[in-house]
């Protein structure tokens, strides 16, 4: 290309050279400058790291902030305070009698004096909940309802269980309410919706851990802090999908409404919601899933529910008790996923009624169940027990069996973990940490300047200096490079599975049902296994980023080679291609943008399960935001959490803009 | 058959798409030119539309894909605002009306049916034919009973329950027509409602919807694209090219005085003698003349085959039975084939 350019004579050259031309050779004089390390030592010191006097320190203003607005700071006759504490206390009420029914019993107050009911007996709850799934997806969800509740019940871990369901259960109504109410204002006002979109994106990427304590501050220690921790990071898919759904309507469902003459709230509840039902359930079944997974990371904080149960497993090393509760929580995320989309596919169809109580006996009757059950036991408080002699802890077994796997290969694990860690991580870490940020920053400017603009580039460098100049850099790179292996070996393990399942419907079938399981495991439950088997540290915090960011690695090269026109495919081999050939040169050059998005899917995921890693005791940003939590450092915590996030969202952004610009390029529209 | 009076008026309409559409409003109508507009990277989806729809009529606006019908028809409706212009429905000028009003408008004197139906995919064949009148408060036992009615008009009885996904396109359209008829509108908009359909059960609808409105007698306005429907059912035609309306008149004189040649071009394919009526083809009345009589106002293709058997020219009546003309074989013969000559 340079000779393409200096062919001409030299004054011509000079009209010939184009911007993407310099910016090229621009990238390729920064990474070298950045990687060589001759070069890179003749670098002024503050190219590599900003010195310490530099530097801002956000954390101590934002703390004080913070201290400020939760204790003192009034808005009109109120105190903020105030504000957010009778909010929690609104939100409290609904979640502590949704606890006491299904676990704690609850207190009525009645002239001169209290009545304690006993919480709902469990074969009531069994049944109605086993009538609830036939109703939603017939018998086989039932039967598995029935086999979930009865592992609960074995194992001990009802209780558990059902606190958690009434975690997730409110934090799905709130968030639900909070989606629907943002995503139609988006819907109807398109500059909220510019304004929420990078919100969101910051809301998705955030670590949990690091706003936990914000919440704290002012929501008060307990379960609505949680709840409000959970509503923030599963709430923006039920908005976006919202948005979309209601953008993606013909324009002639809304001309039907003003034609009709609908007011503006009969327009939205009587028309558009509704029409856009089907896209509203898609992000509801994103909203339950997540809010799963966050339930569980809330632990930390005192939610209580099965994710204590595996913290405490993990803490105390008894490994089998952790295992049974992370087993249960895989089990309840199935039957989730399961019920919640069965609820959202359902399709109203004639002879089903669709409006009251009439048309659905089995809900009815589901309901019935509940109240007789439950007057039951009030008069026989005994029958609400599980028969004690029938459960069962596996918990001694599980931790000899680990204790004997640890012992047995012990010597081989350690061999491969010594392997990786001293042959791959070690080095790509020492290179990572040893480029300087202005190299890596003016790299990724100019590299979003070719593939999108300069917006993009302004936007990118913005937030990748905020992590140079509020000192994180060092921790970001470490983050960085434990990402990158793992998605290097996540894409390694993937894109082959993926290829191969492409090329046979029932491999890929089969594959896209194991896939489709494993997404819906929250984060939480991989750690489990990694941490029996690997210990603690950085390679097995590896390999539970690896399983966790595996499928969308698979999924999106199957898809996408599954996706090759039928005619390119018989152009290809009346051609005379060989299978070989036909899938370099037709298959994957045409898949190569649905790659790249699987790429990013994978980052994202990646950048997801890191978070959680920090339990197992990696180093990065997000070691800094776990500790935050444990020492009530907010600000630190806040800034380390925007690290990750803003990391994340520059890897998106650079893999998908990419990936549309290859797909432009290629016609595909 | 309706008194002259307009119902609707549009004055000089002009909708402008593109940045800065607000700014050209103000600007002398002779400026917006080609020039103009292109410069500015403006799209003139209606240039200048001026015209007057009479009390029941049935008023066709027929162009290709993008000349501006749903737009015009749109800026009748108020679901958009015209740029420059102004547009009277009965006494009210839509130009800043009330939204109140306008509402009160959409709820009793207007409906719509639209191209892709706009069934609300969660509601009954019976509740969404009665949803404009859940839209107006109207309770469940009577507006079901509406309904009821309706499902019987346009044949879909037995289907009350059905979902629509459940129902075939022209079924689905005759659900679309149920309800756009639920309020008894006095005018009724109609934006290429069968275009979606086959061109046998298209054909099916047509009749349908002319059957329709011999009982009904709304005045309306339909759009569509098929020159050869709008012959069918048009009382009026408005023919529209890039915004423009190029002529308005009856089929037949838009096949006999066709404004220029892209009116023209549509005209040609249509055989006359289905458009063309006894009167228009007559010759001076003669003493040769004999036989029961024709009504000047009756198709040549209905009269036809009683012309061509009849060995002398037939006498051509009008409405009041008085003589003003006769027809013979030669210009019927020549009224069929002519188109072929051309
Ligand atoms: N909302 C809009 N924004 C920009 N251009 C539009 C919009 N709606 C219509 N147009 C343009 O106006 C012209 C007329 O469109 P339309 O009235 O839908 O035509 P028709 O109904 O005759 O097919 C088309 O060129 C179309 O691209
Ligand atoms: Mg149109």
């Amino acid at each position: 290309m340079v000779a393409a350019v200096f062919w001409k004579s030299p004054q011509r050259a000079v009209l010939m050279i184009r911007p993407r031309l310099i910016m090229l050779l621009g990238l390729g004089l920064i990474a070298v400058t950045s990687i060589v390390p001759a070069l890179r030592e003749a670098l002024p010191d503050w190219v590599v790291r900003l010195p310490s006097e530099w530097l801002l320190e956000p954390a101590e203003p934002i703390n004080r902030f913070l201290a400020w607005l939760s204790r003192r700071a009034e808005i009109g006759p109120f105190e903020v305070k105030e504000i957010t504490r009778g909010l929690a206390a609104i939100i409290e009420v609904p979640l502590s009698v949704l606890q006491g029914v299904l676990v704690k019993g609850v207190e009525v107050p009645v002239p001169g004096g209290e009545v304690r009911l006993a919480a709902l007996p469990w074969w009531a709850l069994t049944a109605a909940l086993a009538l609830f799934g036939q109703w939603a997806a017939g018998r086989r969800a039932a039967g598995m309802v029935v086999l979930v509740c009865f592992y609960f019940l074995v194992l001990d871990l009802w209780d558990e269980a059902m606190l958690t369901l009434a975690s997730v259960a409110i934090a799905v109504m709130v968030g639900a309410i909070v989606g629907v109410v943002l995503g139609a204002a988006a819907h109807r006002w398109p500059r909220l919706d510019s304004f929420l979109n990078p919100v969101y994106d910051v809301m998705q990427t955030l670590p949990v851990f690091s706003y936990l304590v914000p919440i704290l501050l002012f929501f008060g220690f307990g379960p609505v802090a949680a709840l409000i921790a959970t509503v923030i990071y599963a709430m923006p898919p039920m908005a976006r999908n919202t948005t979309l759904a209601l953008r993606r309507l013909p324009p002639s469902i809304s001309e039907l409404a003003s034609m009709a003459g609908c007011s503006p709230r009969q327009r939205l509840l009587l028309v558009l919601l509704p029409a856009a039902r089907q896209g509203l359930l898609t992000g509801f079944n994103q909203l339950v899933m997540l809010s799963l997974s966050a339930v569980i990371i809330a632990s930390v904080i005192g939610a209580g529910g099965l994710g204590n149960v595996v913290l405490q497993g993990l803490k105390s090393m008894q490994l089998g008790r952790a295992l049974e509760a992370g087993l249960g929580i895989t089990l309840m995320a199935i039957l989730l996923d399961r019920l919640s989309r069965a609820v959202a596919s359902r399709r109203p169809s004639h002879g089903r009624a669709t409006t009251g109580w009439k048309g659905h006996p089995v809900l009815l009757g589901s309901v019935a169940l509940m109240l007789w059950g439950w007057l039951m036991v009030q008069a026989a408080p005994a029958s609400g027990a599980f028969p004690e002699a029938l459960t069962w802890n596996s918990g001694r077994l599980l931790d000899g069996f680990f204790g004997w796997v640890n012992v047995t290969f012990a010597d081989s694990i350690g061999a491969i973990s010594d392997g990786f860690v001293r042959h791959l991580f070690r080095p790509l870490k020492a290179a990572l940490v040893a480029l300087p940020w202005l190299g890596v920053v003016l790299f990724v400017a100019l590299l979003s300047c070719l593939i999108r603009g300069v917006g993009l580039a302004l936007g990118l460098t913005a937030i990748l200096t905020f992590i140079a100049i509020t000192g994180y850099w060092d921790m970001a790179m470490t983050s960085l490079y434990l990402v990158t292996i793992s998605v290097l070996i996540a894409t390694l393990i993937g894109f082959p599975i993926g290829v191969v399942a492409a090329q046979n419907a029932r491999l890929g079938g089969l594959t896209a049902l194991v896939i489709d399981t494993l997404q819906t495991l929250p984060t939480f439950v991989y750690l489990i296994p990694v941490v029996m088997l690997f210990g603690l540290g950085d390679f097995p915090a590896m390999v539970a980023i690896v399983a966790f960011a595996l499928p969308p690695a698979i999924r999106y090269p199957m898809d996408g080679i599954a996706r090759v026109p039928g005619s390119l495919i018989e152009a290809a081999d009346m051609a005379g291609c060989t299978r070989l050939q036909r899938l370099l040169h037709v298959q994957i050059p045409y898949a190569l943008p649905e790659i790249m998005l699987g790429l990013s899917q994978t980052v994202l995921m990646a950048f997801g399960m890191l978070v959680i890693t920090a339990l197992v005791g990696t180093r990065g940003l997000e070691q800094e935001t776990l500790v935050a939590v444990s020492k009530a450092k907010v600000g630190e915590g806040l800034i380390a959490g925007l690290g990750i996030s803003f990391l994340s969202i520059t890897a998106d952004r650079l893999i998908t803009h990419g990936a549309a610009r290859l797909r432009r390029r290629l016609g595909q529209v | 058959m309706f008194d002259n009076s307009s119902i609707i008026r549009c004055r000089k309409i002009w909708k402008l798409y593109g940045p800065g559409a607000e700014a050209a409003a103000g600007l002398r109508a002779d400026a917006l030119d080609d020039d103009y507009l292109g410069g500015h990277g403006l799209v003139p989806a209606v240039r200048d539309a001026t015209l007057d729809i009479r009390k029941g009529e049935i008023f066709v606006i027929m162009g290709l894909s993008g000349s501006g019908k749903s737009t015009l028809v749109r800026c009748m409706t108020g679901l958009i605002e015209a740029t420059r212009g102004d547009l009277f429905f009965g006494e009210d000028n839509l130009r800043g009306i009330d939204p109140k009003r306008l509402i009160e408008i959409r709820r009793h004197k207007i409906s719509m049916v639209f191209q892709d139906f706009a069934l609300l995919p969660h509601l009954t064949v019976l509740d969404n034919i009665a949803f404009p009148l859940r839209v107006q408060g109207i309770g469940r036992e009577e507006r079901l009973a509406r309904a009821r009615e309706l499902t019987d008009l346009v044949a879909l009885k037995g289907r009350e329950d059905r979902f629509p996904h459940e129902l075939s396109g022209g079924q689905q359209q005759r659900v679309g027509i149920a309800r756009s008829l639920t309020t008894d509108p006095e005018v009724w908009f109609l934006d290429e409602p069968f275009s979606a359909l086959d061109p046998l059960i298209r054909h099916e609808m047509q009749d349908e919807f002319l059957r329709l409105q011999a009982t009904l007698h709304k005045t309306i306005v339909f759009i569509t694209h098929d020159f050869e429907e709008a012959i069918r059912i048009a009382d009026r035609i408005a023919i529209m090219q890039d915004g423009r309306i190029v002529q308005v008149d009856t089929p037949e004189q838009l096949i006999l005085k066709p404004a220029d040649e892209y009116v023209a071009e549509f005209t040609r394919k249509i055989p006359r003698h289905r458009v063309m009526r006894t009167g228009s083809l007559a010759g001076p009345a003669t003493e040769l003349a004999s036989g029961s009589p024709v009504l000047a106002s009756a198709l040549i293709a209905d009269v036809a085959s009683r012309v061509l058997t009849s060995d002398r020219p037939v006498p051509v009546v009008d409405a009041k039975g008085a003589i003003i003309g006769a027809i013979d074989r030669e210009r019927v013969i020549n009224t069929i084939f002519a188109h072929g000559a051309r």
